[in-house]
């Protein structure tokens, strides 16, 4: 199973490797999608854990003891989909596949399972419609 | 020559309820079956619409007479810097005016925020005359207290585009969006078999005077736009394959609809303005009936590498090629994207058929043709 979670470090702990830890402990895949980490301040890793359900409870119950913020990552971005104007531009900049066009109806399809919090189409859309709440 | 109709003929028509009125994609399908002679007798108006990014644009605006009279010199509307050289009342809303304190703020967001009924802050400075004391005035405006209030664009709809790629090694951003490094995206602007310029290619019934569905409401064709191009090479199908005609628009934004005019920030490339645009093609003999029917695998477009300052061309491609997702460019699959929205000219377009099938709006023939012949000079280094 694949489950996406968002990591919040305290200041103290970012120096240690736990991502590796997880992934050397638990047989658990992380795949890291968003990072914000500097030395001295709280960092966040938007991080997608793939394993078996059990090594993926055990792994956020070994972060949580880490001290680790553990939140799974349900509103990731956030878009008005009332104010969209479906001109596509934020197609052009989405790799993931989670925004695209329908090739029909001209529509933008929005598809959040596919969403990696790039944040690429935050700065993309000329109408500023999307924002990414990192909270889940 | 077969079967002629005359402006006339098809008004009447229209007047009797008895028009045959379809949109530029509906009559493109229907070329498939049937011949230029058939569509002739068939159809009566194709209507063409847009709905894309059109930095050329911009509204004037009488604020009207304040009591002492001021002759306004340094004007801002929400601060952002509007022409005021014009009399005393009288300025122009530059769509891409940039805030003085926000870059992703502007003329299109105070043009957008009037049209839906906000008010505006209204800054005003002056040297002071003796027919006009005032110096300075600070309110708040609406579409409603003021004169006038008017779109007119001198650039809009253009005929064709450049699809936009970028070979650096780096991203960057333009006005055809944010362009990924070594051909990762590739952007496109026209509704192709939709956008009005490509189903009239020699404006011979668009132009000085055409009455057009803007922004919502009604409006005209007031000259050809800037930058008008005749010259550009044309395809078989006769379509010119990159950026040539344009029209200069005209309408009351008092009457438009923010749906309709959307302020829009490119990222890193400053702010631009959404326009919708409608224009109806009255069908009046076969050659009008063979360029309504151009279809999208017609349609032809330049890709240009915006990367260099040339913008050297990578080769051609067609509309269809770009609406199903991605070309082939120098041996590598490149994702495609629009940057004008399908999905709104449609509405346009059906707007426009409704109207006219339901007599509320009057076909014309234009006032005056464009020049037939025109190109576009460079600025000279001196």
């Amino acid at each position: 199973m694949n489950k996406r979670y968002v990591f919040t470090f305290p200041p103290d702990i970012v120096n240690r490797p736990i991502v590796s830890e997880i992934a050397k402990h638990f047989d658990v895949m992380v795949n890291i999608l968003n990072a914000d980490v500097t030395s001295g301040r709280e960092g966040k890793l938007v991080v997608e854990l793939e394993g078996i359900e059990e090594n993926i409870r055990k792994s956020l119950e070994y972060a949580v003891s880490a001290g680790i913020g553990c939140v799974p990552l349900l509103k990731q971005l956030q878009f008005d989909q009332e104010a969209c104007v479906a001109c596509g531009v934020c197609t052009s900049v989405c790799f993931s596949g989670a925004l695209t066009m329908d090739s029909e109806s001209w529509e933008l399809i929005y598809d959040p399972e596919q969403c990696v919090v790039c944040g690429r189409c935050v700065k993309a859309c000329p109408l500023r419609l999307f924002s990414i709440t990192m909270e889940g | 020559m077969g079967l002629t109709k005359s402006y006339e003929e098809i008004q009447e028509k229209i007047d009797r309820r008895e028009a045959v009125v379809l949109t530029a994609e509906e009559v493109s399908r229907m070329s498939r079956e049937l011949s230029p002679a058939e569509i002739v007798r068939k159809v009566d108006v194709v209507t063409t619409a847009t709905f894309g990014p059109m930095c050329s644009s911009g509204a004037f605006i009488n604020f009207g007479h304040y009591d002492p009279p001021i002759r306004m010199e340094e004007v801002s509307l929400n601060d952002v810097p509007v022409y005021a050289g014009l009399a005393a009342v009288d300025a122009y809303i530059g769509a891409t005016s940039e805030s003085k304190y926000n870059e992703t703020y502007g003329g299109a967001h105070v043009i957008e925020e009037l049209i839906s009924g906000k008010a505006v802050h209204l800054s005003a400075r002056a040297k002071g005359t003796d027919c006009y004391p005032t110096k300075e005035v600070d309110t708040t405006i609406t579409k409603d207290d003021v004169n006038e209030f008017y779109l007119f664009n001198p650039r809009n709809a253009y005929q064709n585009y450049a699809v936009a790629v970028n070979t650096l090694g780096h991203t960057i951003y333009t006005y055809m969006g944010t362009l990924l490094p070594r051909l990762g995206n590739a952007t496109y602007s026209t509704s192709g078999e939709l956008s009005p310029l490509l189903n009239d290619p020699s404006f011979r019934t668009i132009g000085i005077g055409t009455r057009i569905f803007f922004g919502g409401t009604q409006g005209f064709v007031s000259w050809h736009g800037t930058q008008f191009n005749t010259s550009k090479e044309k395809n078989e199908a006769g379509v010119p394959v990159s950026n040539a005609g344009t029209i200069a628009v005209i309408g009351d934004a008092k009457m438009m609809q923010s749906r309709y005019i959307k302020a829009a920030y490119m990222e890193r490339y400053g702010v631009t303005i959404f326009v919708g645009i409608g224009i109806p093609i009255p069908v009046l003999d076969e050659d009008l009936a063979r360029s309504v029917s151009v279809r999208n695998d017609q349609i032809e477009a330049t890709v240009q590498d915006y990367g260099i300052p040339e913008k050297p061309s990578l080769g051609r491609v067609n509309y269809s090629m770009l609406r199903s997702g991605s070309i082939e460019l120098q041996g590598k699959q490149v994702r495609t994207a629009p940057i004008s929205s399908l999905l709104r000219a449609r509405e346009i377009a059906e707007t426009l058929k409704q109207w006219i099938t339901a007599g509320e709006f009057q076909l014309t023939r234009p006032v005056e043709q464009f020049p037939a012949h025109s190109t576009t000079k460079p600025l000279k280094r001196r």
